[in-house]
């Protein structure tokens, strides 16, 4: 927890719901949801914002062409690198 | 416009099972095999059920079995998810797997999992050609090498690629071998094992192509997402009710009441009067076949003159919105405010489905994550979703009498809608299920494939809408001219006339309407109503009892006691709202002089 914590303040690394519409990064860490592998959110993948949905709405990433929306506070267990 | 849900299962012929990630085209391959029509839409979890149907493989015929698609053999997610690996699990004799090119690591991802179950599987690498689009080109061979397992590209769609599935399906099942696959036993090494398949499978189209990002992300950001979405969903209203009335006023109405030539007025109702009248009938049964509620007349008229134009201009519009896949767009713009009542973003789906006919919306709710929201969703379109019969009705009742009434009742009807979902939400809290799901790409809808789809639901109108409609007029024809529906009018006059302040023969539309949505409302049109009164009787009439087949849909989708809940509900909600009308109506009118 710690050193998440600390790599959270690097500004380096940033959960996906802080990241900016347009801003990419590689997927660094995710929860163990199965269905998120599936949809291509694994570690090493390169991803963009395409939207951010209003009232806390949906995160939409862009890997490799997809579109996979993500919930807000799922998006919040997942690490960016930047 | 029910659907069979409980289905008969073929045990003579072997099977064939397609499976896939969702969206990628196993119905469509279904449709081709098979010659029957099954839902084809461009967003995940168009079909929830499975469906069986005869496919001649050689000389032997064979049963093909389309399930809903899975993301994870491991782990469904849904009760559609469900159907499809019970059914994988029953060990069928082939499978037809089906790849999506546009989604080349995932499809493969899921292969490997399918291909553990040692079934003879011939791979079909659908939509092939959307891969021009991204600029890109597949090798197929690379996957059939890697894996071992025959695979085919295909264009489901047209073309004759299809054929050669069939061929190699044919080799396979004559040919006794266990299969022998390759697989990564490994399963955390597996996904990298995958996209180096597919690293090698996929390349550009030329060196130079440069891969386009999503030309449609606009649609999914709140600034213009927004305002496009209110503008689609307006397009739809306006070309739903402009198109019906064209179609009614223009075509079906001229037919049925007959143009002037001369002096004879050729029509379709002219000739069945004057028919009646040759054939000398006359008295009770003259008025039966052709009088107030006159069979011959109504039983064409309000099917087929009122509710079909309605049914083919909201079919054809919400055909074409299907195909685009800027449904789970929607979907997902609005998925934050829906989340305020419980609910995921998706529920849009089922609920626009629901302005067509309520129970193809319910038996969409299959696809939702939790029990919880599939009840309140189907709650919410029993009480408050007036299907497409029903709203016609609305139109022919108040368009003339008052606009505003029939804006009202529209507005009240999603107001109720939301409520609903609100209160329910409260009464039974519980952690909503994560959103995460893909969007489909954006393509031009197929006018082959909407006119099919268009064709399909109206045959299903006419059968399981039209004719249960015929049906309830005849019988009321003769209720009502053999005095029974004044008795049951008379009895039931203090809630009618005390309460809800309408004529005694109001009672007929709340007999009859248990039947259908609409027949609660049509009697209405002949009574002389008062603005006021029309009003309240729409308002009545759209909390009121969601049709028989909705009731018994929601007893098999859920259980007896969903069932008469939302029953009793709707009655309750439907008498209560309306007394109130009623008298704000009443107040109101006199406010307003
Ligand atoms: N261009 C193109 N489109 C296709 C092809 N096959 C299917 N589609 C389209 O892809 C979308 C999905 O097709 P479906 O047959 O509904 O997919 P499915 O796998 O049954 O989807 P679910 O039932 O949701 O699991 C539809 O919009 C089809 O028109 C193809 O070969 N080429
Ligand atoms: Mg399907």
């Amino acid at each position: 927890m710690a050193v998440m914590h600390e790599m959270l303040s690097n500004n380096a690394f940033a959960t996906m719901n802080r990241l900016e519409k347009g801003e990419e990064g590689v997927v660094y860490a995710v929860p163990d949801v199965r269905l998120l592998a599936s949809l291509g959110i694994r570690s090493g993948k390169r991803v963009r914002v395409l939207a951010k949905s209003f009232a806390s709405g949906p995160v939409i990433v862009d890997i490799e062409r997809r579109s996979v929306v993500v919930d807000r506070s799922l998006a919040a267990q997942i690490t960016i690198r930047k | 416009m029910s659907c069979a849900t409980t289905k008969s299962r073929d045990t003579k012929h072997k099977k064939i099972l397609l499976m896939g990630l969702p969206n990628v085209g196993k119905s469509a391959i279904f449709s081709r095999f098979t010659g029957m029509h099954v839902m084809v839409s461009n967003y995940t979890g168009t079909t929830v059920e499975f469906t069986e149907g005869k496919m001649a493989v050689g000389d032997d015929t064979y049963t093909l079995i389309d399930v809903p698609g899975v993301y994870d053999i491991k782990q469904s997610v849904d009760d559609a998810e469900r159907v499809a690996v019970s059914m994988l699990e029953e060990k069928p004799d082939a499978i037809v797997f089906v790849v999506d090119a546009l989604n080349v690591e995932s499809s493969v991802y899921l292969l490997m999992q399918v291909l553990e179950y040692k079934l003879p599987t011939v791979v079909a690498l659908n939509r092939v050609d959307l891969l021009k689009v991204r600029s890109m080109r597949i090798d197929h061979r690379v996957i059939q090498a890697a894996l071992n397992v025959p695979v085919v590209p295909t264009i489901a769609l047209g073309g004759d690629s299809l054929d050669l599935v069939k061929e190699r399906l044919a080799r396979d099942l004559a040919s006794p071998d266990a299969p022998h696959y390759v697989l990564e036993e490994n399963e955390l090494k597996r996904w990298d094992w995958v996209e180096r398949i597919t690293a090698r499978a996929l390349k550009p189209l030329s060196d130079n192509a440069t891969i386009r990002q999503d030309r449609f992300a606009f649609l999914i950001r709140p600034w213009p997402g927004l305002p496009i979405a209110i503008g689609v969903l307006f397009l739809m209203f306006a070309a739903v009710i402009g198109i019906g009335m064209g179609l009614r006023q223009f075509l079906i109405m001229p037919l049925f009441e007959g143009i002037r030539i001369g002096e004879h007025t050729v029509g379709l109702f002219p000739w069945i009067r004057a028919g009646v009248e040759a054939l000398g009938i006359t008295g009770t049964f003259q008025r039966v076949l052709v009088g107030e509620y006159g069979f011959l007349i109504k039983g064409i008229e309000w099917p087929f003159g009122l509710v079909l134009p309605y049914v083919l201009s909201f079919y054809l519009s919400m055909s074409i919105l299907e195909d685009t896949g800027y449904l789970p767009r929607l979907a997902v713009l609005l998925d934050g405010v829906f989340k305020k009542i419980g609910l995921p973003g998706n529920t849009i789906i089922p609920l626009l489905l629901g302005y067509g006919c309520g129970i193809p919306a319910i038996l969409s709710t299959r696809s939702m994550r939790s029990r919880k929201q599939r009840v309140a969703v189907a709650v919410m379109i029993s009480l408050a979703v007036p299907c497409v019969a029903q709203s016609s009705a609305f139109m022919f009742l108040l368009v003339e009498h008052s606009l505003l009434a029939l804006v009202l009742v529209f507005m009240i009807s999603v107001f109720a809608m939301v409520l609903a979902g609100f209160v329910m939400d409260r009464i039974k809290r519980e952690p909503m299920p994560l959103t995460l799901t893909e969007l489909p790409e954006m393509l031009a809808p197929n006018p082959a494939l909407v006119g099919k789809k268009l064709l399909f639901r109206v045959r299903h109108y006419v059968k399981d809408g039209a004719i249960p409609m015929v049906i309830a007029i005849v019988v009321t024809a003769f209720l009502y001219e053999f005095g029974i529906l004044d008795v049951a009018g008379r009895a039931m006059a203090p809630v009618v006339s005390g309460w809800l302040r309408l004529p005694e023969e109001a009672a007929t539309p709340l007999i009859i309407g248990i039947v259908r949505r609409e027949l609660a409302v049509l009697p209405l049109i002949d009574m002389n109503l008062s603005t006021v009164q029309l009003f309240t009787g729409a308002v009545v009439a759209l909390f009121y009892v969601p049709c028989v087949a909705m009731i018994a849909t929601l007893a098999k989708e859920f259980n007896a006691k969903v069932a008469v809940g939302t029953l009793l509900f709707t009655t309750t909600t439907a008498i209560v709202i309306g007394g109130l009308m009623a008298r704000l109506g009443g107040l109101l009118a006199t406010w307003l002089g």
